[in-house]
């Protein structure tokens, strides 16, 4: 089962929702999006709507959209797309029964011993990015990955960097995020490489879209790029506290998104995103751990399932801060939920703590996880040759046994998913070998994925065009004021390795 | 009288009730009651709700919601404030907003509702703020405080172009500069030459009145 290109789900939906709350929330989310509208800052924009038979109120820059062009631009918006990887035996479809994982980004690596968050280097940087190469079940990448930022690259780098890294040290799919207009070089460099890339349209809860969002969404749909529309809502702060009200907000703003991209150029490829959490009423944080999350994503997977248009689920961050119960708790429902419920994509592997911090060790571990829910989804096989009714009688009662049975030699490799950091061994086992634990395992087999993997390789033209694009973005930067003479020379200083740029 | 009022007055801030706390807030001014007067018992009601936050026993919707009905009092007693040219205590007065590029509102408000609690006048200039407007602000409020939130990473650095802003304005030396938001460090606070960062919202309420010698 090495499932590198997605999970399939053989069997129905998991259903949370009536045909009738199904329709209910449907009719709310036109409702909130004809009579309160969204805010949009982008002149552009409020004029595309206009044109399309929206109200717009370009003082208070909002735009009411009419149900009958809601409906249209879904319709417009494919239910399922091919996400082509630049190794075409790692390309995906987007959608459908389909269930394609991609990397849980960090701020920051840890340590893996204390668990305390630190910045990365360039090269665990680099390393982080192969180790996700290798495993299996991370189908792409998603933006900002694996970390936000890494030693010695300015702030305003780390997106075309960390897009540099994911193309030189991986054959996958990849996603890009905006900020400071690092859309316009991720587009360049994919240009340039000659891969496709999903793009990102973020909007600001509550019903907001700020100018660099939209500037993004044009950009990526205009270049012919694949879209993923996000929030990033927090129940009882930026979204209602009800799950109901919670799931009509989130609908609003990425089917808006939706109808732009629509607008912009009709049939574009579109992934919307359910990204919903509770807020810790203590301290305000996101309560990522929340089992809210995953009946809101059921939920919502299931009134994408009526639209017809490919969700992204709320990405897999535990509360937790080191990978333990509770972290794999809180992972395994909500991995499980989208497996089973119909999520199309899930950002799942290597976050330790929120959007905060990332570590292969917990990325590995997580491939684990991903893999019990490949085989979950894939059901239950009940042909002849599965249901074995022949060998049964041909066994027969104790003292019988399938042991010996050729149907046993092929079926149970067919069957049976072998995770490769679990302990699976017995007690006397487990204590004479030192009592490992499946983090002992994770280690290892950190270690021997970095020894092994070679990823694969870009051509000598594609290398050069990677970094020609970044000294654009350093150029463009510098130009703009946002990286200081200081922050260039330690910049600079930190190419100067004889192994740049892997580390 | 008067007690009745400012009781009542207290008790709508506790009960989150900003239309009961404006009514409250106006009978205290047509009684003719001093606003200092009114002020303190309105701190008091916020401050106890703080407490009650910190102690665990209330909630961010029970914070927010009292400093909501604070907030529908207070012009009130500021506009009698001007009008009788009456002096009034306050711990001191803080400019707070997210930086341009961050979009995240709930650290940056947490904050600024327990500052209030603290005795601060709070001026949250809102999300999304560039360095200009935060400068405008200065200029404009006088503040002692000026408190920046940044979520992310990438929009941190905004964070220093403030500062730099600021110095090049000359208005530095005029005010204390505090920072935070989930992204941040100490270190990184250092080096863009912040006076004061803390990781939670009731540490940076303390290092508000640490700013202020207090």
């Amino acid at each position: 089962m090495p499932f590198t290109r997605g999970f399939t789900r053989r069997f129905p939906p998991l259903r949370v929702l009536s045909d009738e709350q199904v329709e209910d929330i449907h009719r709310g989310t036109l409702r909130i999006l004809w009579s309160t509208g969204v805010h949009i800052e982008h002149e552009r924009a409020l004029k595309l709507f206009e044109q399309n038979g929206c109200k717009v109120d370009y003082d208070d820059m909002r735009v009411r959209i009419p149900p009958a062009l809601v409906e249209e631009c879904l319709r417009k918006a494919p239910s399922s797309f091919p996400a082509p990887a630049r190794d075409p035996n790692k390309t995906l479809m987007i959608g459908g029964n389909n269930l394609c994982l991609a990397v849980a980004p960090g701020h920051k690596t840890v340590d893996s011993q204390t668990w305390e968050p630190r910045e990365a280097t360039r090269k665990e940087n680099y390393d982080a990015v192969r180790v996700l190469d290798a495993l299996p079940t991370v189908h792409f990448f998603s933006p900002y990955t694996p970390y936000f930022g890494f030693r010695g690259v300015p702030a305003c780098m780390a997106m075309p960097e960390s897009l540099a890294a994911r193309i030189r040290c991986s054959s996958k799919f990849q996603c890009v995020g905006f900020s400071n207009d690092s859309e316009m070089f991720a587009i360049e460099m994919a240009k340039a490489v000659g891969i496709e890339i999903l793009g990102t349209c973020a909007w600001a809860p509550p019903l907001a879209l700020y100018r660099d969002a939209v500037e993004s969404t044009f950009r990526i749909v205009e270049a012919g790029f694949c879209l993923r529309v996000v929030t990033g809502q927090v129940m009882g702060g930026t979204a209602p506290a009800s799950i109901a009200g919670a799931i009509v907000t989130n609908n609003a703003e990425v089917i808006a998104g939706l109808c732009l991209a629509q607008l912009i150029r009709p049939g574009t490829r579109v992934l919307c995103k359910d990204f919903t959490a509770p807020m810790n009423m203590n301290s305000g944080a996101p309560a990522f751990g929340g089992i809210e999350i995953a009946i809101h994503n059921a939920a919502s997977n299931q009134i994408f399932q009526r639209y017809g248009v490919p969700l992204d689920n709320t990405t897999a961050y535990p509360n937790a801060k080191v990978p333990d119960y509770q972290s794999a708790s809180e992972k395994a429902f909500r991995v499980m939920t989208a497996g089973i419920s119909g999520g199309n994509t899930l950002l799942f592997h290597g976050s330790v703590h929120g959007e905060l911090t990332h570590h292969p060790i917990q990325a590995v571990l997580d491939d684990d996880m991903a893999g019990m829910v490949g085989r979950y989804m894939e059901g239950v096989n009940t042909s002849t040759e599965a249901l074995a009714l022949d060998l049964i009688e041909q066994v027969g009662p104790v003292p019988g046994h399938f042991m010996s049975a050729p149907h046993t030699r092929k079926w149970w490799k067919l069957e049976q998913f072998l995770p490769q950091a679990a302990d699976r061994l017995t007690y006397p086992e487990w204590q004479a070998g030192g009592k490992r634990t499946c983090l002992d395992y994770a280690r290892d087999r950190v270690q021997q994925i970095l020894a092994t993997h070679k990823p694969m390789p870009l051509t000598p033209s594609q290398e050069d065009a990677v970094e020609r694009v970044l000294e654009e973005a350093r150029a463009y930067y510098v130009k703009q004021g946002l990286i200081t003479a200081d922050e260039m020379r330690e910049y600079r200083e930190s190419m100067k390795s004889p192994n740049y740029p892997y580390e | 009288m008067s007690s009745d009022i400012l009781a009542g007055l207290k008790k709508a801030i506790l009960d989150y009730d900003p239309d009961a706390s404006a009514a409250a807030a106006r009978k205290a001014v047509e009684a003719g009651i001093n606003p200092s007067e009114t002020l303190a018992a309105m701190t008091e009601a916020i401050r106890e709700i703080g407490e009650g936050f910190n102690r665990g026993d209330l909630f961010l919707p029970d914070l927010v919601g009292g400093a909501d009905a604070m907030s529908s009092a207070t012009p009130i007693i500021q506009e009698q404030i001007q009008r009788l040219g009456a002096k009034t205590q306050s711990t001191g007065t803080v400019v707070i907003g997210t930086v341009f590029g961050d979009i995240h509102t709930i650290g940056k408000t947490m904050v600024a509702t327990l500052l209030q609690a603290e005795g601060f006048t709070v001026h949250d200039i809102g999300i999304n703020v560039t360095s200009d407007q935060f400068i405008e602000a200065t200029r404009k409020y006088k503040p002692d405080i000026l408190a920046m939130s940044a979520l992310m990473t990438m929009t941190a650095p905004e964070q220093r172009k403030v500062i730099e802003t600021l110095k090049a304005q000359g208005l530095r030396d005029g005010v204390k500069v505090m920072v935070g938001g989930g992204a941040l460090t100490q270190e990184f606070a250092d080096s863009i030459g912040a006076d004061g960062y803390d990781p939670t919202a009731p540490g940076a309420a303390r290092l508000a009145r640490r700013l202020m010698g207090r």
